[in-house]
């Protein structure tokens, strides 16, 4: 999960290194996950979310598919 | 309070007051338990996916969001520095402190620095993405390479 200036960056990185590119994710979109996956972790009653949990705060920002699925086999 | 809470709620507690996560020894103080339940609790919180640990089964890598060792992530809040995980984790840090914060990174491709100021309601718009190279299956797989 790394920065890149733009999506082209991004592809020079992966060609480069002979890998897949992957989803690209807008700050916005970083920056609602963050708040979805911390915002209380300092808490004594904070807790991972649980896959079903996962798939709503994806789907909620536009992150749909088999990538984002906690559960998918489809990658090997 | 369990253990494991007390014990994973003393953990981010340092963490956010001395910018790295304890020692076992330091924490066994902390609450006032030998070392060996402390140990145990911290493999435990490991496997619950709470905290990551070096392949010495003690000494915490990473207390998400925050890093126990250096990276190219750098979040300062307030006259703190600390180190985040990824991408993600350098606007965790923020979220979790609720504060306002400074993240300084790295374009991967052109490793020219990235600044970004986060501010309560989020990241001021800057030219940057996130690529994630791993599904989300697989994050726990190797979570240093994710």
């Amino acid at each position: 999960m790394l920065f890149f200036r733009s999506e082209e960056r991004v592809n020079e990185w992966c060609r480069s290194r002979g890998l897949p590119r992957r989803p690209i994710i807008r700050l916005d979109q970083l920056w609602q996950l963050a708040v979805a996956w911390y915002e209380n972790r300092l808490r004594p009653d904070a807790r991972r979310p649980g896959p079903d949990e996962m798939r709503r705060i994806f789907a909620g920002i536009g992150l749909e598919g088999p990538f984002w699925d906690p559960e998918s086999d489809e990658f090997g | 309070m369990q253990f494991d809470t007390q014990v994973k709620t003393a953990v981010y507690r340092w963490t956010v007051e001395t910018t790295k996560p304890p020692t076992v020894v330091e924490m066994s103080e902390v609450v006032g338990a030998p070392a060996r339940d402390v140990r145990e609790s911290y493999r435990r919180l490991r496997a619950s996916r709470v905290l990551f640990l070096e392949p010495d089964g003690e000494t915490i890598r990473m207390a998400p969001p925050f890093s126990g060792v250096p990276t190219q992530h750098c979040v300062r809040v307030g006259g703190r520095e600390y180190y985040a995980n990824c991408s993600w984790d350098a606007l965790g840090i923020p979220a979790a402190l609720q504060e306002k914060a400074q993240v300084s990174s790295r374009c991967e491709q052109t490793l020219e620095p990235i600044r970004i100021e986060v501010g309560r309601e989020g990241p001021e718009p800057v030219p940057v993405v996130a690529h994630f190279a791993v599904p989300a299956a697989k994050w726990w797989a190797d979570l240093v390479y994710t």
